[in-house]
């Protein structure tokens, strides 16, 4: 009895450690390679869920199905126009084919290792072929920009362009990596750079374009400013003289009307400018005359004949 | 073996008794614990049955087969945020952030005339599709960091410096966002960008004093405009206002001018009319009236007659006597 049991306990367990080492799952992020003896067996196994193989003998190996990284060194590379800058670069890429992979790059790391020479090298070459500008500048879409005249910023006409630079590396590269079975699904600049002796030159550049930018500023603003002001001055000259003309002509013309009035009436006649005359002359005494005044008259006068003798 | 032998405790029996039960109990008690989750309200769950993809549950309470089914949380209605160029060190009513060389390469970028700007953004995004976030991209985080950077960079690259300092801020974060969601759709990220917002856009330090030239010289520009203008507003109404009075009072001039000529020859006329009439009389009248108000103002009034020219020497002496009084 008690053999019994102990016969069948052994049994289970050689029963779950084959089930065990038979039964596999594969994670929808995974696909497997049989292996047998290190050989491997059949297609590879891309279908997620339960799957079986023959205990002991035969071995899952997994691979990745997602897309994967990989992430290129700053490079220090010339461009065709002698200017060095840093290339910082990524890529995607997944394992198309996992047999292919698993006989030419057997894991990840080998996988990394390849498309660091390939991608590496033909940016290397990509951007060696191409100006500083291709590789900064997608398209030759016109700045918009309010004062563009004044700061003179303008941007270069390019050829290839970044999107373009960018697809060449990527075709140049899947057709390195075709019989690797992996496929680098993107490529692109993450960061460019110029390298840090070139940098404090720009540096310098941007500066010098600046202080002519502010100045031309200043000296515009003064010439508006004269603008104005001999604008101020003329404007000041001509209501000035204007109201003086216009004033003269006012008083002149009073002055002539008054003396064609004076005329009309005084110069009627022989007599009236006879009677002008004297009523002048009166009228001139009455001011004239004050206690200072002495007068010596004769008796002979109009005034005083009749004091000498009533006749 | 018999039980009422041993000093045990009558609960403890039973608990011998009844272990079977005991043991079933909790056996079923770790089955349904592994087999009940919890949603929370921001995530969905998405349930895997040995490695493969069955079916996605809503927030709330859910079940799954014990051992055979695994359940991935994913926060799907969370937003998220990736910043560039900078990291807030601490959150909170004064939120503190934070700067350092590593984040000063990831803002630092050419801009399409060959010149540097240092643009700082982030990117606002959630997970809307849990199965491709999980099971299409190895580090989705990670990945929309560097295509993020890469946007944002072809973008400004092909800007120059001036616009993406000033006029082109709002162009910029809305092409970038649009950017990085095409690439993120391509990649299969599962992640929709609901805002890039650009934060600081400066120049590098080293330029930072020319750029700020730069702007003072427009405010200076502006302020002598403005002086001068001001200069002309103080000046060219009050000059227009001076010549109003100066036409005025020659108006006022004009005015008493003619209407003096007027009166007086008016009253000449009417004085001429009778003239006329008695020339002679009028004469002598108008003299003799003119003499008696006259007269009376004369200090000295001396008369004599023809023969009388004797009597100046006496004459002068009254007058000299008089001056020495």
């Amino acid at each position: 009895m008690k053999t019994k049991s102990i016969l069948i306990l052994v049994a289970l367990g050689v029963i779950l450690i084959g089930l065990n080492s038979s039964v596999f799952t594969v994670q929808e992020k995974d696909q497997v390679i049989i292996t047998q003896f290190g050989k491997p067996v059949g297609e590879a196994i891309t279908e997620p869920g339960m799957h079986f193989k023959v205990p002991l003998i035969q071995d899952a190996n997994y691979f990745e199905k997602r897309v994967m990284e990989w992430n290129g060194a700053p490079n220090q590379v010339p461009t065709k126009d002698k200017k060095f800058i840093f290339v910082d670069t990524y890529a995607r890429w997944q394992i198309t084919d996992p047999l292919q992979f698993f006989k030419r790059l057997t894991n990840e790391r080998g996988a990394q290792s390849r498309i660091d020479d390939i991608l590496d090298g033909d940016t290397r070459d990509f951007i060696a072929n191409n100006d500083i500008e291709e590789t900064v500048r997608t398209s030759n879409r016109v700045p918009e920009s309010s004062d563009t005249e004044i700061v003179g910023d303008s941007l270069a006409k390019i050829y290839v362009g970044r999107d373009k630079i960018q697809q060449m590396i990527l075709e140049s590269a899947n057709i390195q990596t075709a019989d690797l079975g992996i496929e680098i699904l993107d490529f692109r600049f993450k960061r460019i750079n110029y390298v840090q002796e070139v940098q404090d030159q720009v540096y310098e550049r941007m500066k010098s374009e600046r202080f002519r930018i502010a100045d031309k500023f200043r000296s515009e603003g003064q010439g508006e400013a004269s603008r104005i002001n001999g604008e101020k001055e003329r404007e000041l000259k001509n209501i000035q003289s204007i109201a003086f003309r216009d004033a003269e002509i006012i008083k002149g013309e009073a002055d002539a009307s008054a003396a064609s009035i004076y005329a009309k009436s005084y110069n009627r006649s022989n007599q009236s400018r006879k009677l002008y005359g004297f009523l002048k002359s009166m009228e001139t005494f009455e001011k004239t005359f004050d206690e200072k005044t002495s007068v010596f008259l004769s008796t002979d006068s109009e005034l005083y004949r009749y004091l000498k003798r009533m006749d | 073996m018999d039980n009422s032998k041993l000093n045990i405790p009558p609960e403890l029996r039973k608990i011998i008794k009844y272990w079977r039960l005991i043991a079933s109990l909790f056996f079923l008690g770790i089955i349904l614990w592994s087999s009940i989750f919890q949603i929370s309200t921001e995530e969905v769950g998405v349930i895997t049955r040995f490695g493969e993809y069955v079916r996605q549950v809503e927030p709330g309470l859910n079940f799954k087969v014990p051992l055979a089914e695994d359940v991935y949380k994913v926060p799907v209605e969370r937003q998220q945020k990736l910043e560039f160029g900078f990291r807030t060190s601490r959150a909170g009513i004064n939120t503190q952030y934070r700067e350092s060389s590593s984040t000063k390469d990831e803002s630092l970028m050419l801009t399409g005339d060959l010149n540097l700007a240092e643009v700082q953004w982030v990117v606002q995004y959630r997970v809307d599709n849990a199965y491709n976030n999980l099971f299409k991209v190895r580090n989705p985080q990670n990945t929309l960091r560097t295509l993020s950077e890469a946007a944002m960079r072809q973008i400004v690259g092909d800007r120059t410096v001036n616009e993406v300092l000033t006029v082109g801020r709002t162009e910029i974060g809305s092409k970038s966002q649009e950017l990085i969601q095409k690439i993120c759709r391509e990649y299969s990220l599962g992640i929709k960008i609901e805002q890039v917002v650009l934060q600081d856009v400066n120049p590098p330090e080293p330029v930072k004093a020319a750029f700020n030239a730069v702007n003072e010289a427009q405010q200076e520009k502006e302020t002598l405009i403005n002086q001068a203008k001001s200069e002309y507003n103080k000046v060219i109404p009050k000059a227009r206002g001076q010549a109003e009075e100066t036409i005025q009072q020659a108006e006022g001039y004009a005015a008493e001018r003619v209407n003096n000529a007027e009166g007086e020859a008016a009253r000449f006329t009417a004085l001429y009319n009778e003239f006329i009439k008695a020339p002679e009389v009028t004469k002598r009248r108008v003299y003799l009236e003119t003499m008696s108000n006259v007269i009376p103002k004369i200090g000295n009034v001396v008369i004599t007659d023809e023969k009388g020219n004797n009597v100046l020497p006496l004459l002068q002496m009254e007058m000299n006597k008089k001056n020495i009084k």
